[in-house]
């Protein structure tokens, strides 16, 4: 009997052979994940734009969740000075981004505008498929903050537009900060914030953190407190400048949040990040201004008070040190293959170079405009009755001219992934900050091929 | 002689040209869309290049900065790892579930088999939302029922678990995930070798005198074992390739602690847009999982020898 059984399992064996052998050779497909490329070809011209006093036709804009619903209603005001041109806003959802790079690359199939994060701006540039923005763009440049503009440029040349900007402030719960006697006026710095979390900790028993950090978050913590003390992750040249008494101090206040346990594990946006906004898990969330924007969409579900919520403004690292920072934003840019450019850049002058066209967007959907003029609008300075009638647009707009600007490289996500991998197994791992920064700029320079700043630590140690 | 073989060869493809004519839809998007992609990536292996600008040629570079790519080793180690989480647990639930659809006692044995194999033809961002529903630290279903064994059994202080949120907690996530995906399709290429196992063997056993874990000892698993080196072999390269249920649940995080090989690849090919390294990457992985699949095989065969 068992002959028969091992008969019968060789000749199922032969099959499974065979069918292996193919299996094996399945394995190679993945190789088409790199190889099924878009063509080649030498670098375009960067084409230029030039504006029309009459455009026409029809323009789509590429752009996502919030930011391509505020672009929509604003259609309508701009058909009126524009009838001819049809405006078609594509919500395209995920991975707008990398489809818009293999469009570029393919040379067809891009829009005529789209919508870029502002970390990412320089790389798209780098590609030098977008259209140059400088004729009609220059004039624009004092309209903007430094911290965003340079960002967009290349060279001296224009290649992208300033969408909204990310000021950080921290959105705290009135009623948490009452109830355990927190004044919100005497938080200066970070050490106050901890202070008033471990307090709140305390006297809830436990169940409130102060804020959500879970181990995702780290790395925008650390970008947050970085720009406070003025630090870089590259220097103006794009060497690795992440090794600094500035990195080394943001890592500090970190470990400090974390080792007071007033930080609540979650992930950004997470079920219990979202559910925190309507419970008493997290009493504050320490954020950029289009937080607000989710925080009024969830809690409007919930019919609890709206004056519930309020806005301080960010904590200083030190007394009299810097209370802003950015966090996001986006920018808007035209596709060098756009044949439609003086429409395209019609519509990019209407929705971010206009007062109007901006303070509405901060009105509506909480989008904060990166255009100077705009926030003197009074859709942006007049009280917000969510928020407890508070000027917080002015909070926001205090000092924005004061953000440190960071360089952003085109390496940028790659080393992002870098820092942020770092920081998750630093705190994972019990937070040892020994030579954390050291380390890390050696695997970045190792893998990213960018040398090492003169700024950075190890640089002036290996160099006396 | 070579020439009238030659033109044998010639006057032979005229003749049978409708029927090259017929066959050549196969081999046109074979070779635009199998083979030029591969034979590019081998190319491109040797280069650098974003897509954008004119590749430039680095020789062997792209292979030397492999050694000093720490996240790609990472991500290579999560793959093992999370590979040998799920794999045994899937196998060995695929396995008795097939054992129990098999039975012939069992009624409603369709609605069975398509309620276990729903789970592979859901769309992974419904599977997500569920799962992140249940992972869920605080208000997840799971450490609802953790703790609520707990609160009954004090003395095993169970406490929540970060599935998400912790880099030891996240490979764990994506197994249980795998597992609950990927059983009812293996159990049905499990189902389809029980049922090519002739009946007249377990008659013969029992004749014999077998009980039932006998049948299955002696039976059962020596005709499986082709089976199994299938599911096998799908489950590694499922592995070093899956992508989505990762994509979706954790995004490779906290850092890169649940980021596989698969998702490494896309990130490395459609976020940094490094398609000269991506191919090297790929290809040597590739080859990797080539020789170690051919070495698999040759054990099973060698054993079987043996016997």
């Amino acid at each position: 009997m068992l002959k028969t059984f091992k008969h019968h399992t060789h000749s199922m064996n032969k099959i499974t052979v065979a069918r292996i052998s193919l299996l094996a050779c399945a394995a190679l497909a993945n190789l088409w994940f790199a190889g099924c490329m878009p063509g080649t070809g030498a670098p375009s011209v960067p084409a230029v734009v030039t504006p029309s006093l009459h455009p026409s036709g029809s323009i789509t804009v590429w752009s996502w969740n919030i930011a391509a619903k505020s672009l929509m209603r604003l259609i309508p005001g701009f058909n009126k000075l524009y009838p001819d041109v049809k405006v078609n806003v594509d919500m395209t959802g995920a991975q707008m981004q990398t489809r818009l790079m293999l469009s570029l690359a393919c040379g067809v199939g891009a829009p005529q505008v789209s919508q870029l994060q502002l970390t990412d701006t320089p790389h798209y540039i780098d590609t030098g498929r977008l259209a140059d923005l400088t004729p009609v763009a220059a004039q624009l440049r004092n309209s903007f903050p430094d911290y965003l503009w340079e960002n967009c440029e290349k060279n001296g040349h224009v290649y992208a537009i300033p969408w909204d900007t990310g000021p950080c402030a921290v959105f705290y719960k009135r009623d948490i900060f009452q109830k355990y006697g927190i004044d919100p006026n005497k938080i200066d710095t970070w050490a106050d914030y901890i202070q008033a979390g471990e307090e709140i900790l305390r006297k809830s028993g436990g169940k409130t953190k102060m804020l959500p950090l879970g181990l995702d978050s780290l790395e925008n913590m650390y970008l947050i407190i970085l720009q406070q003390v003025r630090g870089q992750i590259f220097d103006e040249q794009g060497r690795i400048a992440i090794n600094s008494k500035a990195s080394q101090e943001a890592l500090a206040i970190i470990k400090e949040m974390r080792e007071a346990g007033i930080c609540s594990d979650v992930q950004m946006f997470s079920q219990e990040f979202m559910a925190g906004i309507n419970d008493n898990s997290i009493a504050t969330y320490p954020s950029a201004v289009w937080l607000a924007g989710t925080i009024r969409d969830t809690t409007k579900d919930y019919g609890l008070g709206k004056s519930r919520w309020g806005v301080f403004r960010l904590p200083a690292v030190t007394k009299g040190g810097l209370h802003v920072a950015n966090f996001g934003g986006s920018v808007l840019v035209i596709p060098a293959q756009c044949k439609n450019k003086a429409a395209a850049w019609a519509f990019i002058k209407y929705a971010l170079c206009s007062r109007k066209g901006q303070a509405d967007q901060y009105r509506n959907f909480d989008l904060f405009p990166a255009y100077l003029p705009a926030q003197k609008m009074p859709q942006v300075t007049e009280p917000d009755k969510f928020f407890g009638g508070e000027r917080v647009g002015v909070l926001f707009a205090r000092d924005i001219s004061k953000i440190s600007k960071l360089n952003i490289t085109p390496d940028w996500a790659e080393a992002s992934t870098y820092i942020e991998e770092a920081l998750s197994d630093w705190a994972a791992n019990g937070m040892h900050n020994r030579n954390f920064f050291g380390n890390l700029e050696i695997r970045m320079q190792r893998r990213l091929g960018d040398s090492i700043s003169p700024q950075s630590l190890s640089y002036s140690e290996n160099n006396g | 002689m070579k020439n009238e073989a030659e033109s044998q060869w010639r006057r032979d493809i005229i003749k049978y040209r409708h029927f090259y004519l017929f066959i050549s839809p196969f081999f046109i998007l074979f070779a635009a869309f199998s083979l030029y992609p591969v034979l590019f990536s081998l190319f491109l292996s040797f280069m650098k290049w974003n897509g954008l600008t004119q590749w430039k040629w680095v020789g062997l570079g792209n292979f030397t900065s492999m050694l000093y790519d720490d996240i790609l080793w990472r991500s290579l180690w999560n793959t093992l790892i999370i590979g040998l989480l799920y794999i045994p647990p899937m196998m060995i639930l695929a396995f008795i579930f097939a054992q129990v659809l098999n039975a012939q006692w069992l009624k409603l044995r369709a609605f069975y088999r398509a309620a276990l194999f729903l789970p592979c033809v859901t769309p992974m961002v419904v599977i997500a939302i569920v799962f992140s529903l249940i992972f869920s630290s605080e208000k997840g279903v799971l450490n609802y029922a953790i703790m609520g064994v707990g609160h009954m059994l004090p003395f095993l202080h169970l406490k929540p678990i970060p599935w998400l949120e912790s880099e030891s907690w996240s490979k764990t996530s994506v197994a249980i995930l795998v597992v609950w995906r990927w059983t009812g399709y293996n159990m049905i290429i499990m189902l389809a070798g029980l049922q090519g196992i002739p009946t007249e063997y377990y008659e013969a056993a029992m004749v014999d005198g077998a009980g039932m874990w006998e049948r299955v000892k002696s039976v059962t698993m020596p005709l499986m074992r082709p089976t199994f080196a299938f599911c096998g072999l799908l489950s590694l390269l499922g592995t070093v390739y899956m992508f989505d249920e990762i994509f979706v649940l954790t995004n490779g995080g906290p850092g890169v602690s649940s980021m596989n090989f698969g998702l490494y690849l896309f990130n490395l090919s459609f976020t940094d847009f490094k398609f000269g390294y991506a191919s090297c990457v790929a290809y040597t992985v590739a080859v990797a999982v080539f020789f170690i699949t051919l070495a698999g095989l040759r054990i099973t065969r060698q054993r079987e020898e043996a016997k």
